[in-house]
């Protein structure tokens, strides 16, 4: 039991350790999922468990999506910038 | 009469308010919205704790990060005991993992500041449509 609750202290007393490349993006995913089950349990008018994770899949698509367009919207005007 | 019911109404949307501020989703839960509650407590505490766990409480850094650490503490007033805590610097972290768990952690708290609102809201809504019928 002390072992534990060691491990779990130690757990969020040291940083993860997360390089800076292209694969700590992925980090976004979680947080978006966040963002859209929290506002779909908010917004919609009745709970049932179909409906909610339709939408929720819905909003967490289409803010992916949204993001991995401006993305690509910037990495073309800097690539156009810098050539 | 109408006042005093006014008056009632201002009490129970200040204890919406505070208890939605103090625990994640106990506004929803007060007004009897259990599934609503539990979704948004179970969903705000893992991002908030998931942003400790990525860069520790060194992340909730009420001296050197005030704006981060004004939006974190709208999870929960128990956030200032963490600040109190990493407060004297002995949590340092830096590059990405700080960047990821201030994200982490100040998103929880902004959409708890949104919850707090939407619950007081909801509550002033059946308080008119209560007063009204």
């Amino acid at each position: 039991m002390y072992a534990m609750t060691a491990f779990i202290t130690a757990s969020f007393t040291s940083p993860e350790n997360i390089g800076t490349t292209p694969q700590s993006l992925l980090w976004l995913l979680p947080l978006v999922l966040a963002i859209a089950v929290v506002y779909k349990a908010m917004k919609l008018p009745t709970i049932s468990i179909g409906d909610f994770i339709k939408e929720v899949v819905m909003l967490f698509g289409s803010i992916i999506i949204f993001i991995a367009i401006i993305a690509f919207a910037l990495y073309a005007v800097a690539r156009l910038i810098t050539e | 009469m109408e006042r005093h019911s006014r008056d009632a109404n201002i009490v129970l949307l200040l204890i919406v308010g505070l208890s939605a501020w103090v625990i994640p989703g106990a506004g929803y839960f007060l007004l009897r919205e259990k599934k609503r509650a539990a979704i948004i407590f179970i969903t705000i505490i893992l991002t908030f704790c998931a942003g400790l766990y990525i860069g520790s409480i060194g992340v909730v850094d009420p001296v050197g990060a005030k704006l981060w650490y004004t939006t974190q503490i709208m999870v929960s007033p128990v956030v200032a005991g963490l600040g109190y805590l990493s407060a004297g610097g002995h949590y340092p972290v830096y590059g990405r993992p700080g960047e990821i768990g201030q994200i982490y952690t100040s998103i929880a708290g902004l959409l708890n500041l949104l919850c707090v609102v939407n619950s007081v809201y909801l509550g002033y809504l059946r308080g008119t449509e209560t007063a009204g019928s």
